[in-house]
Formats: structure tokens, sequence, C-alpha cells
């Protein structure tokens, strides 16, 4: 009976662990530190639509797995769609895409550097105190 | 005067792009470089025609094409944009496609003034950016390619977001003038008042675009305006009036597409309507549906158009005079001579994304048109059955 709850337990922890591995936080460098968005408003956010906060998106690498999780969970299309949006809108002049930075790191690293940034990042990530942490999705 | 770039050249600053660093990943924030290139290879394996300039040998250069964009930030809201593009078909011109201004006075509020693609239907204005839709060529029943593709003017674009939808208000006004290809002879062509109001609805996973387009069209063809002239003159004014060389066009289209991650169905029907002589009312539409499995993108699809052209006036008297008569059959001989591009295109094909920017597609499409019509076959014998199956083979590469 122990060793089923045992293997019960560790089920649990690996289940959670990789729950919390696969969430995706979207994180905001703001000084209005309610702000909370739909899943709806960070697509439109991250697919260069306008939202009601004066907010500018950056973005991991196509090959990225956190940026392959965020397609999958947010914005609901393949890389190579939304490649062919991007380029679509580039080249009829409606709207850019967002910058790109090579890593996580290096995006919690934009975030804090600059004022109305926001950025998708991995669940498991600690976020320092002058981030917000403005959408979740698991 | 047309322009094309040689199939060499192309070839050469394709290889050239390759090598070079990435253009637009290295430029400053203020000036960013961009560009797209596509070479399609096409065979039709009938001998006895000729689709979309395409023949029964393999060849490179009916859509072949590159394009260098560059994009210059002057201040916050205002950008200047210039687009070049070199097409390797000889019946397209290349040189400067877009170079305007932009002003951007607030998120959702944007100013283009200058010369544009005219965003008739859904894909108008990327047409040569196959890379941005997964189709080897967009089907020449929806997207006939005698269409005016630019225009100079103005066009506004605002955005509403809420949490239900985004919509996109468009409008624009301008004009178009520039040599045209109608009816198998080329002529001077001028569109003045032309504008447009486009509205587009993303909600969830559907987007749905309607919009109309209407200006005023007059063409250069002095045969036809002399000829109407001596009808006017002599009293058939309803015949001289059936050969005018101006008029309203106007443009009505509607498309949907559902999008998920594993599938796609697009549709898209339009109507153009021309007030003047040799330009038919058409009728088309297109479904297309695709599957998504990573790094591939299967798609099957159908195209269908009708054209009509308005019918000949008959109030010329047939068998009073052996001069009238002569009249009335050199008149109906301008009718009888127009081309019907009627047509139904069922396509297969499949697309690989290789890398971010690069992507090869490869379709089969079978074309069939009407016993008596053209349905954009060019051929010979007038017994060709109408029928051809068109392959091709895309290379698209943004950078």
């Amino acid at each position: 009976m122990k060793k089923y709850l045992t293997l019960l337990f560790l089920c649990i922890i690996s289940f959670a662990k990789l729950e919390a591995a696969e969430a995706i936080i979207v994180v905001a460098n703001t000084s209005d530190k309610s702000i909370q968005l739909s899943r709806q408003q960070v697509r439109n956010l991250f697919m260069g639509g306008v939202i009601p906060y004066n907010l500018d998106a950056i973005a991991l690498p196509p090959e990225n797995q956190t940026r392959v999780l965020f397609n999958t969970k947010v914005v609901g299309l393949t890389e190579a769609r939304i490649q062919s949006y991007w380029a679509q809108m580039r080249f009829t002049g409606r709207k850019r895409a967002p910058k790109e930075v090579d890593n996580e790191s290096s995006v919690l690293e934009y975030l804090e550097n600059n004022i109305d940034a926001i950025g998708y990042l991995p669940g498991d990530i600690s976020i320092p105190d002058n981030l917000t942490v403005v959408y979740t999705i698991r | 005067m047309m322009y094309r770039i040689p199939y060499l050249l192309l070839v050469s600053s394709l290889v050239w792009l390759s090598f070079a660093p990435s253009l637009y990943a290295e430029t400053n924030d203020k000036l960013q470089l961009s560009g797209f290139a596509r070479v399609v290879m096409g065979y039709i394996d009938d001998k006895d025609a000729q689709y979309l300039g395409y023949d029964n040998s393999v060849s490179v250069d009916q859509e072949s094409l590159i394009g260098l964009q560059a994009d210059y930030q002057i201040l916050d809201s205002l950008a200047v944009t210039g687009q070049l593009i070199g097409h390797t078909a000889d019946q397209r011109d290349s040189g400067i496609e877009w170079l305007y201004l932009t002003y951007t006075p607030t998120n959702s509020l944007r100013f283009k003034l200058g010369k544009q693609r005219t965003p008739f239907l859904n894909y108008s204005d990327v047409i040569d950016v196959g890379y941005a839709y997964p189709w080897a060529t967009l089907p020449q029943q929806t997207y006939p390619r005698h269409f005016f593709s630019t225009f100079d003017g103005l066009m506004a674009n605002y955005e509403i977001s809420n949490s239900l939808f985004v919509m996109d208000i468009e409008g624009y006004w301008g004009y178009f003038e520039d040599d045209v290809m109608i009816a198998e002879r080329q002529m001077k062509a001028e569109t003045d008042d032309l504008h447009g109001l486009i509205n587009t609805i993303h909600i969830n996973n559907w987007t749905f675009r309607g919009s109309y387009h209407q200006g005023k069209t007059s063409v250069e063809i002095d045969d036809i305006t002399q000829f109407s002239n001596l009808l006017s003159q002599i009293g058939f004014s309803e015949s001289a009036k059936s050969l005018a060389t101006d008029g309203l066009t106007e443009v009505f289209q509607f498309s949907a597409s559902y999008e998920t991650l594993d599938y796609f169905v697009r549709a898209e029907l339009n109507h153009i309507h021309a007030d003047f002589v040799f330009v038919p009312d058409t009728d088309g539409y297109f479904i297309s549906t695709g599957y998504n499995y990573f790094p591939f993108t299967s798609y099957i699809s159908y195209s269908k158009n009708e054209t009509e052209y308005e019918q000949p006036a008959n109030d010329i008297p047939l068998g009073l005079s052996p001069q009238l008569d002569s009249l009335a059959y050199g008149y109906l001989a301008i009718f009888d001579q127009l081309p019907v591009d009627s047509s139904e295109a069922f396509t297969l094909g499949t697309r690989w994304d290789l890398q971010a920017g690069l992507a090869l597609k490869g379709e089969v499409s079978l074309i069939r048109g009407k016993a008596n019509d053209r349905a954009f076959f060019t051929f010979d014998d007038a017994d060709f059955d109408r029928k051809a199956l068109l392959y091709l083979l895309a290379l698209e590469w943004v950078f």
C-alpha cells in the first residue's frame, strides 16, 4: 500500500512539475500593477492589434520552445501560419511583428529595462518584483 | 512600356542575397530592409495550349519574381516605405510597386499616402508574396491577372478591438493610370475617383472580409471610338452606346476563413462589373481547405468563374441595304471576337515549411472550360478540349 502511495505521490509531483513547465505567463513592466489581460487581448497584442493599454510586445525566436507553447495555447495557429501572417502584414504596410530577443533570460532583461514592454515566459520562471504577471495559461 | 528582369538576374540576385547577412534583422532601428522572392516552375500536360503563359515545356519565367522593401522611420508617427519588384514574366511591369508615407497619429488610426496596391480582394495586395498564402498560385478564376493592381492616393485604416472581436475598417481614394491588357488588346486605361471601403472582422478563429470598390474608368481604343462616333452620327445611338470606352467599374467581395492549429477552410467570392466595352461582368469564387501536419500543409481547392458580356444592341436594321448590312456585320463582329474566360479549377497541393521564411509548394490543378470559351487558355487549334493539368512547384522566400 505504502509503495502505491509513494508512486501516486511521485506521479502527482511530476505532473505538477510538467504543468508548471508547460504553463505560460505574460509579463509586463507597467506601473499599473492591477492590469489583467484576457487571452483575446494577449493574442491581439502579439498579432499586432490594439488593446486598451499602451504596451510594446517582444517575442522569442521561431524555434524557441516557449514560443511554440505560446503559439499553441494562446495564438492558436501554427508557426508557419504566423510567419505567413507577418509576411502579409509587413509587405502590405499594415503591421510589424514584435521585436525578437534571443532567449528567456534576454526577455527578462529587456522587460526590466523597458517601461511598457510585455513578453511571454515559461510558467516556472521567477519574476522580479518590478514586473507584473498580466496573464497566465496552464 | 513593359519591363522584365531576365531569369539569370533573378537567380544571381537570389544567390547573392542568400550569402548576404540577414538584411532584415541587421539594419538599424530607423531603416529596415526586407524582401521576398519566389521561383515558380510550371508545366501543362497539353501540347495544344498555354495557360497563364505555361505550356508543354517546363518554364520558370512566368511568376518568378524578387521584391525589396525599405522602410524608413522619419518621426515616431511618420514613416516612408518603398517596394521594388522585378518580374520575370513579360506581362508584368517591373519597378516601384509601393511608395508611400505612413502617418500613425494613434495606435488604432493609420493613413497611407502615395502609390499602393489596390486592396480589391483578400490577397490582392499580397499576390506577389507567395509565402503569405498556402497555395502555389492564387486561382486565376478569382484573381484575374489583368486587373489593375496599384493606385495613387490616400488610404485610412481604423482598428476597433474589444473582448469579442477585432475590426479593421479601411477606406481609400485615388486614381490609376497605366497600360492594361483587355480582350487580348493592350490599351491605356485611366480610372479616376477610385475608392473603396473594406471591413475585416476577426472573431475567435473566424475572419470575415467584405468590401466594395468603384471607379470611373476610360480606355483608349481609337478604332472602337471612331466606329462608335460613326454609328452615333448615322443615328444608331444604342449600338454607339454599347461601344462606350468609359464607364463605371465596381467590385464586390466577400471572404470568410476559419483556422485552427490543425486545419483551415477559406472561401472568397467576388463580382466585377464594368460599364464599358470589352470588359465582361464576372462572378468568381473559390473554396479551399487544408490540413496542417507540421512542417507540411496539404490542401484541396475548387475555384470557378463565369463571365458575361453585355449583349450587342440591335438597332441597325438588316436586309435593307448592303451598306447597312456591312455596318451591322462589322458591329456584330466586334462582339463575336470577345474571348469568354469562364472556367473552373480543381487543385491539390502541399506546402512544406522548410524553416521560418522559406517554403516549398507543389500543386496540380485541373483546369476546365466550355467548348466555345477561351477559359484563360491560349491556343490555335479550335478543337482543343479546354481541359489541361497544370503542375506548379514554387519556392517561396521572405527575408
